[in-house]
């Protein structure tokens, strides 16, 4: 007990490998005893996790020590929960068991290797998230492809070998030129402690530093995925099993933004304001391009993985604003997102799961077939949109919010340009609900709505309740998500920030206009406010 | 003439082997061992004991810290990591071997002989520094090897490519002896070292004779090597051969002649200064085509053993890139990589006995499905594929980045980026292997066909491949012990590569 308590990290990062290695081990007939000892395990790493990071009260949770030197260089064993991603980790630790049990029944063969897969994955995942080396870090982030390749590949749709291949190859093809990078740096460094780094590369002449600067946001941009490296992603998700695309939405893509905020901001600060304009752009265009993309998809699944990218753009967009509120909101975007489109792809698989078809026109008049799996579905569907009181709006408003006033000169434009982003979410969303759910019942003896016999059962609500709780609390309350991030947030702002916002100061009813949507409904987004403010002065 | 002590602790693991080759040749005039399984399993069993002998004195040996010479045979530190490599390899060869015969249905004793001959000239060629002895360990390993990629003479092609083999080799051979006639010629000595330092002395460091005997002599190791453009024997002669031997050739061959290389270029030839400079830079050019060469051909075929052949060529060319860096931390990695390799390729090609593929039967779709009916077997798989393409956490992550390491710390950072998209590149065609064995379900007439057949028992291959993949994940934890305790101090003690 001694060493769990000086070491929770390492507990929750490897535990869940030890667990799926006993599951792996299991011959084909336990795999149904597999299956629930990994969901209970996974489980009990949820709980645990809440209890050691959330009771642990202020300040950080640290875990150092050095591990190995190998040609000159040391390498730590460093793992850090602090206030950047504490509730990324917690949202990892909470998707995995929740997922297991919303597809407990979705996948036939081969259910305990799944779930052992499942678990290494949580591993890459949680290892990733943690590691405060970047080496260490490195190891994990490369780690995570195996279980997903598998996953995708093995229990995947008819084109899975390609997605899976495509989606290997992408991300690879990122981390290895990143590589090169890190050992670059690494050898002005000495070392892959990132604040060690970060120095070294402040002193290197600034064409350097925007190259590994590129290096770095081009590994971390795929996995967002910002436009134009986003194609790996609608095959992925389309081709994965329900399980694979809930992580994959809810934690993978986190992983990309998360880079950028701990690694590849912080170390080149000078490089990510001079890049700050591209990658707005870039943001911008993933926005409303991903949302036109998913306007005309007829799977509703591609429909939610352009969605993705969509959304994916406002967590980019947030922070190339180098302001804190809309870095904020680029934090609780990411939580949002993880959320939401979980829940979304949870309910297209449980949807799936019984009319084996996903086809937007296979359906029609579901919601008198199933009442309660089309309430959920609406509440999901308009958090997707950002309706105010839910998770979406707050993380878009502060984004927007932040980037109008950023004092870049392109800050308004994109700010406008992007809040288009927001209405065409809603039409893409609303049309597709009005197409599936409402209307008069699909009569034809091969359409999907006519092989819905049964509502969701217990299991599934008891899946769908946390996501939606989580959902009004975080549209209501956001404070409970971003309080911890706001420190380190204003700390990183510290070297990085976008030009004061003179006209905010000056002519407030200049700034006043382009919100003007929102503003009467933006009683969420003051908990950022002061914390904005204060920045600004 | 009388031996010292010293002296025959330097000559006894080269004569264990050899008496064991002596042995096995006298058993393997016994015609009964055709029908009699008891022949075979003692001429295997000595076989064995001879490897495991000499693999036990060289440890002795190696944990005594003792350097023992005999003559120009000097069993240093960098030889007995050599020797270790090599028998280890050897084992693993004897123990597939068994399998992979009796599933031909070609046991012979003569096999196990040139085996272990060519693990003796192997040790001879990289222990030494006096050129008619390099010769004659090149020439010991080489011709039991020509022998013994045509050793199936059921097969015709089994002969073709031995035969291809032998006329390519016969001729890098011959280049090898040009050049070091030329050095000898002009230097009036045998030991590469001293001669270097005379010719040096002379003033004859640049002399164009010089250039060219280094030249050759460099040529004779790329082609063992299988560096582009001495590469095109490779495929065919893996394709021809037994599993066992493609696995040692790739391993032990490509090794040794890098050790080799890493002695003479690295180290006994560094007075002749220019002369290094110029090979480092064809080095480096043949380095960056190797790799493009081999990857990119890798990912067409449709042959395993072909694919693999062309993935051993690349791994060639990131062994050599770090000759390009030059570093000893870069030699380093080198032989750590080596080791790692060694483990990965004898894995790969242990696989193919493993599951019983003979003859023909080696193309990605003979393979469709294996993953999930022998587990172990898969799992081991995806762990050398995973290796051999350089994700970690495998041991063969750690190779590349030592070498990439030393690369960008020595200013070759478009070398290193070019290694790293190679490397991509070769995800694809090591993936491809995995989609077979797990991603695609076999077809309905190769399931009629398995069906029909008995059930594949290859015991001892399967445990090859266990100690492999083991080898490899621990390359990927227990990275500092294998590259300080193992490959680093193997180049401690040799003079001038780590002071």
């Amino acid at each position: 007990m001694t060493w769990l308590n000086s070491h929770p990290l390492s507990f929750l990062v490897f535990a869940p490998t030890l667990l799926g290695l006993v599951l792996m081990a299991l011959p084909q007939t336990m795999a149904r005893l597999a299956r629930m000892l990994g969901f209970m395990g996974a489980l009990a790493f949820f709980v645990l996790s809440l209890a050691w990071l959330l009771g642990h009260g202020a300040g950080d949770v640290i875990e150092r020590a050095p591990w190995f030197t190998l040609v000159g260089l040391p390498v730590d064993y460093a793992l850090t929960v602090d206030g950047l991603n504490l509730w990324l980790v917690i949202l990892t630790t909470f998707l995995v068991p929740l997922t297991m049990l919303g597809t407990w029944n979705s996948l036939k063969d081969r259910i305990g290797t799944f779930a052992a897969l499942f678990l290494l994955l949580e591993t890459g995942m949680l290892g990733a998230l943690m590691a405060q080396d970047l080496f260490f870090f490195y190891l994990f982030w490369e780690a995570m492809l195996i279980p997903m390749y598998f996953m995708i590949g093995v229990w995947g749709g008819d084109e899975r070998r390609y997605a899976a291949n495509k989606f290997f190859l992408f991300t690879l093809s990122g981390s290895l030129l990143w590589l090169v990078a890190l050992l670059y740096l690494a050898n002005k460094a000495g070392g892959f402690n990132p604040l060690l780094m970060g120095q070294a590369a402040s002193t290197l002449p600034f064409g350097v530093q925007s190259w590994l600067f590129i290096a770095f946001a081009v590994a971390f941009a795929i996995k967002v995925p910002l436009f134009p490296l986003h194609t790996w992603l609608p095959d992925a998700h389309v081709q994965a099993p329900t399980a694979g695309s809930v992580i994959l939405a809810g934690v993978l893509l986190k992983l990309g933004g998360y880079g950028f905020i701990r690694f590849a901001i912080p170390m080149f600060p000078q490089a990510a304001m001079h890049y700050a304009k591209p990658i707005a752009l870039l943001s911008v265009i993933a926005i409303i391009y991903g949302a036109l993309v998913a306007m005309v998809q007829r799977d509703v699944k591609k429909l939610v993985a352009y969605s993705s990218v969509s959304h994916m753009g406002f967590v980019m967009l947030g922070l190339a604003s180098f302001t804190v509120i809309g870095t904020q909101g680029a934090m609780l975007q990411m939580l949002n997102h993880g959320i939401s489109t979980g829940a979304l792809f949870l309910l297209v698989g449980m949807l799936y799961d019984r009319a084996h078809t996903r086809m937007i026109a296979d359906f029609g008049g579901v919601a008198v077939k199933m009442p309660v799996f089309t309430t959920f579905f609406l509440i999901v569907t308009l958090s997707s949109i950002g309706l105010p009181l839910t998770n979406g709006f707050v993380g878009e408003f502060w984004i927007l919010n932040g980037t109008f006033l950023s004092g870049f000169s392109w800050g308004r434009l994109y700010a406008c340009l992007a809040t288009s982003g927001v209405l065409l979410g809603a039409v893409y969303m609303l049309w597709m609900f009005k197409r599936v759910f409402w209307g008069p019942e699909n009569k034809d003896e091969d359409s999907g709505t006519h092989h819905l016999h049964t509502d969701l059962n217990a299991r599934e609500i008891a899946v769908m309740l946390p996501l939606v709780v989580l959902i009004l609390w975080m549209g209501v309350h956001p404070r409970t998500f971003v309080a911890a991030s706001e420190t380190p947030v204003t700390a990183l702002l510290k070297n990085a920030q976008a030009p004061a916002p003179r006209t905010f100061l000056l002519k407030p009813a200049v700034a006043a206009p382009a919100p003007e949507a929102h503003a009467p409904e933006a009683n969420a987004g003051h908990a950022a406010e002061p914390a904005a403010h204060e920045v600004h002065r | 003439m009388n031996l010292s002590p010293s002296q025959w602790s330097a000559l006894l693991p080269l004569l264990l082997p050899s008496v064991g080759a002596c042995l096995i040749a006298i058993m393997s005039m016994d015609k009964d061992q055709v029908t009699e399984k008891w022949i075979r399993g003692v001429m295997y069993a000595t076989a064995l004991l001879a490897v495991g002998a000499s693999f036990y004195y060289l440890t002795v040996l190696w944990n005594s810290g003792g350097q023992p010479s005999f003559f120009q045979l000097r069993m240093d530190r960098l030889a007995q990591f050599t020797g270790i490599f090599v028998l280890v390899a050897s084992a693993l060869t004897i123990l597939q071997g068994w399998d992979h015969f009796h599933q031909e249905g070609w046991v012979k004793g003569e096999t196990l002989c040139l085996l272990l001959f060519a693990v003796t000239g192997m040790m001879l060629f990289a222990s030494t520094t006096h050129f008619v002895v390099l010769f004659l360990g090149l020439e010991l390993f080489s011709l039991p090897l020509y022998a013994l990629v045509g050793t199936v003479r059921l097969r015709p092609e089994s002969s073709e490519g031995g035969m291809k083999y032998f006329l390519t080799g016969a001729v890098a051979s011959s280049c090898f002896l040009m050049g070091g006639v030329l050095i000898y010629g002009l230097s009036g000595t045998l030991d590469l070292g001293t001669a270097a330092m005379l010719l040096r002395a002379q003033g004859l460091a640049l002399d164009p004779l010089v250039l060219v005997g280094a030249a050759l002599l460099l040529v004779g190791f790329l082609f063992k090597v299988s560096a582009v453009p001495f590469h095109q024997w490779t495929p065919d002669a893996y394709e021809a051969s037994p599993h066992p031997i493609a696995g040692f050739m790739s391993v032990a061959t490509k090794g040794v002649a890098l050790i080799a290389l890493l002695r003479i270029f690295g180290n006994s030839l560094t007075p002749l200064a220019g002369v290094g400079a110029r090979m480092q830079s064809v080095v480096a050019v043949l380095a960056v085509a190797t790799l493009v060469l081999g990857n990119l051909t890798a990912l067409v075929q449709s042959n395993v053993k072909r694919m693999l052949a062309y993935s051993s060529i690349s791994h060639a060319g990131y062994l050599l890139l770090g000759f390009v860096a030059g570093t000893p931390a870069a030699y380093t990695g080198v032989l750590y990589y080596l080791v790692i390799y060694l483990a990965m390729n004898m894995g790969a090609f242990g696989l193919l006995t493993a599951f019983g593929l003979v003859g023909d039967q080696i193309t990605f779709d003979d393979l469709r499905g294996l993953g999930w009916k022998r587990p172990a077997m898969g799992i081991a798989a995806a762990i050398f594929m995973l290796s051999l393409a350089g994700i970690p956490p495998m041991g063969g992550f750690y190779g590349k980045y030592m070498i990439f390491r030393e690369l960008v710390a020595t200013g070759h950072v478009g070398m290193a980026i070019l290694g790293v998209l190679a490397s991509l590149v070769s995800a694809y065609y090591y993936l491809r292997f995995l989609v077979a064995l797990y991603l695609q379900a076999p077809s309905a007439e190769a399931e009629r066909l398995a069906s029909d057949r008995p059930a594949v028992h290859a015991p001892f291959a399967g445990g090859t491949v266990l100690v492999c993949a083991a080898i490899v994940l621990a390359g990927g934890f227990l990275q500092t012990f294998l590259a300080d305790g193992f490959a680093r101090r193997a180049l401690v003690d040799v003079a001038g590569l780590i002071r």
